[in-house]
This record gives C-alpha cells, structure tokens and sequence, in this order.
C-alpha cells in the first residue's frame, strides 16, 4: 500500500486507541463472539467507528498462534495457555507445512473471518494481528531467558541444548505466524499488526548487545525481516507493536524492519524517539493505557494534560504522530467505565 | 584454594560449573556450610541484585546468576539440612488467579532465594485459597502475589481477603507492572515492591517488624 495513506493520517491528527476488546467486553457474549467471525467482526467494525479511525483494529489477541501449534501437536485445548515445551517438539516440519495448511482453530477462523468481514462490507482498512516470532517462542517454553543469553554469549545449538530448544522452537514459531498471516492476507488485510513485546531489556541484555552479540539480530530481526518480506509479497503493510523495555540500540534495530506504523510502549519518550525512527514511519502510542483503571493513578485531567503534552511535543519535532495507547486497552472488571472515560478524554480533548 | 570470595565471583559471573565446583571444594576444604551460603551464595547474589537495581545488569544476568546459585545448592542444601540449618524466613510466591505471567514472579523467588528465604514456589494462574493453604502448610513469614495484567488485578484484592479472612499472620507483598503501592494500599496488602531487588528490602523490611 501506499505508505502515504499512514502519513496523511498522522497529518490530519488521528488519534486512536487499540480498543477492541474494551468494546468485546461490552456485550453479554462475549467469549462466543471471538469465535464467531461475524460477531467479531463487527464488533472491530464497531470499535472502529467509536474511536474515529478508517483501521480496522483487532483484538490484540497474542494465544492464538500458539493454540493452534499446539492444537495440532495433540496438546488438549485446556493446556494450551500454560504448555510449554522443555524439550524441542517432535515434528516433521514438513508434516507441519501439510497441517498448516489444513486445520486451524475456532479463534484463528474467527480472527481471519473478522478481517474478511471488515474487507468486504466496509471501507475500513482490514487489520490483522500477530504475535512475533521472538514473543511466540518465549511463550512456547519454560524458561526463554537463559536459552537467549547462552546464545549471546556464543554458544551454539550443538553446544547447548537450552540454544537448540530455543533455536527450535523459533523456526517452528515462524511457520504457524506465516501461516497465520497467509490466511489473513488471504481474507484481505491489507495492514498487519506484529507484537513483539518480548523484544525487550528482560529477555536481551543489553549489556551483551554493547560488548558485540548479535542475538538481537538473529532471534528478533531475522525473522521479523522474513516475515516482512511475507507482507512486501503481498502489498501489505506492517504495524510493529512493541510495548516492552527498549534501549535506544534495541529501537535502532526495530526501525531496519521499516515499518509503516511503530507502536511502542509507555516506557519510552516519542519525541526522543523521533530522532531514532525515519519519517516514514508513524510513531504510534503511548498513552499510560495500562493504568487508566486507577483515577488516582491516572485522572482524567493528567489523560488530557499528557495528551496534549505529546501531541505538542511531536509537532515540535515534526515526526509523524497518531496519539495512541501503549497497547491494547484491556476492559478491568469493575473499572471498565474509568478505563472508557479516559479514552474518551484522549480521543476528544483540545490539542492545546 | 577455593574461598569464598572466588564463589561470590562466580555467582556473579553466572559461572555454573565454577560455583559448584567452588562449593565441593570449600566444604571438602572443612568450611561451615553456613559460611558457604552467607558469605559465598548469598553474597554473590547480593551484588547482583544491588546492580539490577541500578540498571547495570539485566534480568537474564540475574536469571543466569541465580541459576549458578541454584546448581551449587543441589550440593550445599544436604550438608545444610544435616547441621540443621535452615532459612529463618519462609515466603509463599504465585502468580494470581487467572493471570499466567511468570517472570516477575520467577525473578523475585530467584532474588528471594538469594537473599537466603525458603521459598515455595505455587507457579501461575494461583486460586486465593491456594495462597491460604500454602500460607498456613508453610507458615509463611510472607506470601507474595504477582500480576502483569490489569485485568487480574481483581484478583490480587480477591487473594488477600481470603488470606485476611483466614486469619492468615503471613505479611503479604504485592508486585507486577500495573500495581501501585496505593494499590497496595487499597487492597490490604502489607507491602509494594517495584522491582525484583526491591522485593528483598522490602521482604526482609516486613519479616522483622
């Protein structure tokens, strides 16, 4: 797509949460709308119509790729959240390549329905979503962190096996999200949304990237390039989400992947960030979204404040800007009206 | 000669072979096994969680420091038990009910452990009465409830009323991204910790007033 489309939006002052769920939350049925393409599918029509943006926005829902590797591994559906592989999965990658192509899962179809449904009724921009090749794999085993660092530090898969679990289980991560995305694409999306919240200061340390490692590079950027190479096949534009703790090195490196829109997190400053990030991508965020729950935390007067602080400064820096959350705004029981007032604020509060 | 200080580096370092074979080699040299733990393990971890707290190292050298302290453990912990030494404090730790992050929750038992705490592990995704069973079993000096999610949140409040409720004397200590210590507050709970180094001041803080 043209990449245009994003900049004139950012020029216009676009401002939008990721709020799908709060608005799921909102029905009675809300755990059977996520299986049903249709439902959902208006439901994200819905979201996107409340909050004033032509992007169709999905759920940020980040289990389903691992759902359905593991739905297809035999794991009963009950252990999917807490399954984790301790040692490397016994498959034929092949045999893999066959199931993908042939089964999937209740969420992944609705999920892939949703975006068919947005692109054919609708002159909204179909979104989807996927988790990260690097985020999928930490999910997927016990203990991700250490496999990582043995790996910055120069050990190898044949020397450890920690490495070639990790090893393992990444390229494994890479063909469910590309088999993912594929039906997404397929069902017309023509903007995804990667998360790799996981590409960040718990699983790397920085302090190896400093003293030369390259791990960020192989087990983040590596795959993400492929799978950006999937979208570019295809006209398809990238939204990378990435709300954990960053160095400026670690965004440095995110930015290589080019992405239409980067969303990152409420730990980092935007319009410091603008001097890392090309103006050809959209800084997106970074509202404090995760504490909107509180009004002591987050009063609705500090929500217009900081937006207009951030707008204000991202002008001063002239880098393209659509005001945003630092994630997916989650609906909290018993908070969901504080959570909703807020993101009304956001949305309708003067620029300055 | 092995000593002590050459076991406190390598703890440090996350050197997993060395800090065993330090250990075999301080105990077969006749050093107390408490001198071992204090001034060797626990030393050693203590500097790393000094640094994570001022952000010179991260959690995976916490992580492969702790790993250290724990493979050199398998050989300290029976020569412990047999002189009858056992932590003076021991600490419940999940991860509340419906919220399956465990990170946070792993470094702070890690950290925990480090700091010498006996620490009882109940994972994720932990139901409030799990928190009182394993309270009142254990006769936990503190129990520490981890969330990632605000959508969980709830469930932190829900974990210590139960634990109120069942007269529970643990002092309760809450963490995770999205909580607060006026959350802390708001909820009952004795305790906030930030971060995973704080958890240790503010645990042994609890455990002495």
């Amino acid at each position: 797509m043209d990449r245009q489309y994003y900049l004139d939006l950012a020029a216009q002052g676009l401002r939008m949460p990721i709020g799908t769920d709060l608005v799921l939350h909102e029905r009675a049925d809300a755990q059977q709308t996520v299986v049903d393409g249709r439902r959902l599918g208006q439901v994200v029509v819905e979201s996107a119509r409340r909050y004033r943006t032509p992007l169709a926005m999905p759920l940020m829902d980040l289990a389903i790729e691992k759902a359905w590797l593991l739905s297809i591994l035999g794991v009963p559906a009950e252990q999917h959240e807490t399954y984790q592989f301790a040692t490397p999965p016994e498959i034929d990658m092949r045999k893999l390549d066959a199931a993908l192509a042939s089964t999937g899962t209740p969420r992944l179809t609705a999920t892939v329905e949703a975006v068919r449904l947005v692109a054919r009724e609708t002159e909204l921009l179909p979104v989807g979503m996927s988790i990260g090749p690097f985020s999928l794999t930490t999910k997927m085993m016990l203990d991700p962190i250490t496999p990582v660092f043995l790996a910055g530090s120069g050990l190898t898969a044949a020397d450890e096996p920690e490495v070639a679990l990790f090893t393992t289980q990444l390229a494994i991560s890479e063909k469910v999200i590309h088999a993912s995305l594929r039906r997404q694409i397929e069902a017309g999306a023509r903007m995804i949304v990667v998360c790799e919240p996981a590409a960040n200061t718990t699983f790397i340390s920085p302090n190896q990237m400093a003293d030369g490692s390259d791990v960020f590079e192989r087990f983040i950027i590596e795959p993400n390039r492929r799978l950006r190479k999937l979208l570019n096949e295809h006209g398809v534009d990238l939204f990378l989400h990435d709300c954990g703790e960053l160095t400026d090195e670690m965004l440095r490196r995110l930015v290589m992947l080019d992405p239409a829109v980067l969303s990152l997190g409420a730990s980092r400053t935007l319009w410091l960030d603008a001097a890392i990030v090309p103006k050809t991508t959209v800084l997106y965020g970074n509202l404090p979204t995760k504490r909107f729950y509180s009004d002591e935390l987050t009063p609705v007067g500090l929500i217009e404040k900081m937006t207009r602080e951030l707008i204000g400064r991202m002008r001063e820096v002239r880098h393209p800007f659509i005001l945003g959350s630092e994630c997916d705004v989650l609906s909290v029981t018993g908070a969901h009206d504080a959570i909703s007032r807020k993101v009304r604020a956001m949305l309708d509060c003067p620029a300055s | 000669m092995a000593d002590l200080n050459a076991l406190k580096e390598a703890v440090i370092k996350g050197d997993r072979a060395g800090a065993t074979k330090l250990t075999k080699e301080l105990l077969a040299a006749g050093t107390p096994p408490k001198a071992v733990l204090d001034e060797g393990l626990v030393a050693g971890m203590a500097v790393v969680g000094a640094r994570f707290k001022k952000n010179e190292v991260f959690v995976p050298e916490v992580l492969i420091a702790a790993r250290a302290m724990k493979e050199a453990m398998t050989i300290l912990e029976p020569v412990l038990v047999k002189a009858g030494i056992k932590p003076a404090h021991t600490a419940i730790i999940g991860t509340v009910q419906g919220d399956l992050h465990d990170i946070g929750k792993n470094l702070v038992a890690m950290m925990w452990k480090g700091a010498n705490f006996g620490v009882v592990d109940l994972g994720t995704n932990v139901s409030p009465q799990r928190f009182v069973d394993a309270a009142q079993e254990h006769k936990a000096s503190i129990v520490g409830l981890s969330s990632l999610l605000t959508t969980t949140m709830p469930a932190m409040k829900q974990a210590v009323v139960a634990l109120r409720a069942a007269n529970v004397t643990s002092k309760i200590l809450i963490g995770g991204a999205p909580v607060t210590q006026a959350f802390a507050q708001e909820i009952g709970a004795d305790g906030y910790a930030p971060d995973a180094a704080s958890a240790v001041d503010v645990a042994k803080k609890l455990v002495t007033t």
